[in-house]
């Protein structure tokens, strides 16, 4: 049986009470209030006092690893992780943006977290579907036991169903619905680069204005940039106000890349990410 | 005042595309937006809110200007025609009409007239619409906060409101007076719709959304003393990703960027919606950034709504639509910013 949500929450606030007064971090990124219940805001407590302010429910999706990078390097940081976001904080690592010293992970086993847009349950089709975070330092509620009943790549059946050219009509029809407000890179735990290909005006990568082909460029050069390194938390996604399935193209990616390399991002932090790493005995298909 | 059944709004589309353009909301897959309507059933009135903000009816997302080929002398260069026809907004949320009084201001107000925005504005007739009398508020909204109401018909050419089984019609400028005299299939509304209209214009001014009335006097005064309160600022912006989503869908939202784009030599000058929440958009030539923080950027976009706007102008930059709330991808909510600062 999994702890519920109000447990989760408690643990969180004790948690980061003890860490914050024992000083052993200089803040906690975990989730506070929002407007309504339903939509809570990701949150960073400074001091002890801030701790009464965090909530955890079944609307908290943000990935809170995102912000790990927004502070200077040294800082020490506690930060509450759900499974796809501990698979963040370990890429990171091994990408060197963070030094495992530096951060402690507050594991949140969860199951049924629910889209505050949509009011569904988000399962193994947006996201990774792990049940417990694959690094922790504390376990915030009991490890939930048992397989997702379905593999996260499963979702892509359909998808792989069509032919190339259905594949490239399906892309551009949902392209053409981008309006380039960036929420994906921005929502990405590992897009932090700075600046992105796409705001660089010498040379200048693609365009501005959202057409189709510049939204093409954007969009499939950032799916690449993630080739190897996508956690599959399915941020982009949930932060796209258009709907774009996103998580579709980086699943597709991941597959093929943990076929190839037998390793998926983000799961042991002794890995070196897939694409900086040689092994002779590497795939070639890679090449073809 | 005119009236017509809800079922036969087809027909009224109808009439409007062909004597124009007919733009109004209409329902895809991450929800409703206004579109121009290619079929006249597409036209759905029962929406609460659309994704984007009507603005782009006059403001779109991508204007082209300049159309050039490189290499060849600018005297070559031509002016990309607006090919104007008359235009239809319909269904208009009142919060959202009284947003295009706000941007006129900026597009027109000041002396320096854009010839897009007024080309558009003097060609549509606007159909607003009091959408949500019957239905609760939506959590996100907060229009009522701001002085406006849910069935305010000023600002509108023609006001729609929906009566049990009928669409009522009143006419509130000349220009809509004279479509709706043109226009075939429609009813004289009875003294009762007459009655019903105007209490239910007073109903939207008494309809309550989130938090209490505000002064903007007072708001744009105490953003000013907070400016330099740097711990404030960062607090607030905390959750901020910085990303474009709340600039793109407000209605009150207008700043751009003009750039050249060149495909294959075949090159456009266009202006491009840009947002102050973007890194690059304060970037000068030089690499010179003054804005390379998110709390900086977050300050400057509250700030400017609520206070510098207040100043130089004498109201509020918003119109509390509630979409950059309801499509934050982290849920924060600027009248929450403007409810903390106040607490301060």
């Amino acid at each position: 049986m999994a702890t519920s949500f109000k447990q989760i929450e408690e643990n969180l606030k004790n948690e980061a009470r003890k860490l914050l007064e024992d000083g052993k971090v200089s803040l906690v990124l975990a989730y506070g209030r929002g407007y309504d219940e339903k939509h809570p805001v990701p949150f960073v407590a400074k001091i002890a006092a801030d701790v009464e302010s965090i909530v955890f429910n079944e609307y908290c999706t943000a990935n809170m690893a995102r912000y790990l990078v927004r502070y200077p390097r040294g800082t020490k940081m506690a930060v509450a992780v759900k499974p796809a976001d501990s698979r963040a904080v370990v890429q990171l690592i091994q990408e060197d943006k963070v030094k495992r010293e530096d951060v402690i992970l507050l594991g949140i086993p969860v199951i049924g977290m629910k889209n505050s847009k949509t009011g569904e349950v988000i399962d193994s089709k947006t996201t990774c579907g792990l049940y417990n975070p694959v690094l922790y330092d504390v376990l915030l509620g009991e490890e939930i036991h048992g397989q997702p009943v379905v593999s996260p790549y499963d979702v892509l059946a359909q998808y792989e169903a069509m032919d190339k050219d259905a594949r490239f009509a399906f892309w551009q029809k949902e392209f053409d619905k981008c309006i380039r407000c960036y929420a994906c890179r921005k929502a990405c735990p590992m897009c932090y680069c700075d600046p992105c290909f796409i705001d660089q005006n010498k040379p200048k990568w693609g365009e501005k204005s959202p057409q189709s082909h510049g939204n093409l460029m954007y969009h499939l050069t950032r799916f690449h940039h993630l080739a190897g390194r996508c956690i599959d938390c399915g941020e982009c996604s949930r932060a796209c106000p258009v709907d774009i399935p996103l998580y579709l193209f980086h699943k597709k990616v991941a597959r093929e890349c943990e076929e190839m390399f037998g390793q998926a991002a983000g799961k042991s932090i002794q890995d070196k990410p897939v694409l900086v790493n040689f092994r002779v005995d590497d795939s070639d298909k890679i090449l073809e | 005042m005119k009236k017509t059944a809800i079922q036969k709004i087809s027909d009224l589309a109808a009439q409007l595309m062909q004597k124009g353009t007919l733009i109004a909301p209409v329902q895809e897959d991450a929800g409703f937006n206004f579109r121009e309507v290619s079929d006249a059933r597409q036209v759905d009135l029962n929406f609460y809110n659309t994704l984007m903000s009507p603005k782009s009816a006059f403001f779109p997302q991508m204007e082209d200007f300049v159309r050039y080929q490189t290499g060849k002398s600018v005297l070559e260069a031509v002016p990309v025609e607006m090919g104007l026809k008359p235009v239809f907004l319909f269904g208009v949320r009142p919060c959202d009409v009284k947003s295009f009084e706000i941007m006129d201001i900026h597009f027109s107000g000041t002396g320096a007239v854009d010839p897009y925005w007024q080309k558009r504005r003097e060609n549509t007739v606007i159909f607003g619409y009091a959408f949500d009398v019957n239905t609760p508020a939506d959590g996100a909204d907060f229009y009522s906060t701001l002085g406006i109401g849910a069935a305010d018909p000023e600002g509108s050419d023609v006001f729609m409101m929906k009566k049990s089984d009928d669409l009522l019609l009143k006419a509130v400028t000349d220009k809509g007076e004279k479509l709706l005299a043109d226009m075939s299939g429609l009813t004289d509304a009875t003294p009762d719709d007459l009655k019903y209209f105007d209490e239910t214009v007073a109903a939207g001014r008494s309809f309550k959304t989130r938090f209490t009335c505000v002064e903007a006097k007072s708001i744009a005064k105490k953003f000013e003393d907070l400016f330099h309160k740097t711990p404030f600022w960062e607090r607030i912006s905390d959750a901020c990703l910085s990303c474009g989503v709340c600039t793109f869908v407000c209605p009150t939202c207008y700043c751009f960027d003009i750039c050249d784009e060149t495909l294959f030599g075949q090159g456009t000058r266009r202006r491009v919606w840009d947002a102050c929440m973007f890194t690059d958009f304060t970037l000068e030539a030089s690499g010179h950034n003054p804005r390379t923080k998110v709390y900086q950027r977050l300050r400057q976009k509250v700030c400017h709504k609520y206070s510098y706007h207040v100043r130089k102008y004498g109201v509020i930059s918003c119109v509390g639509c509630g979409r950059c709330t309801r499509n934050c991808p982290v849920n924060i909510d600027i009248f929450s910013i403007v409810d903390q600062a106040m607490k301060e």
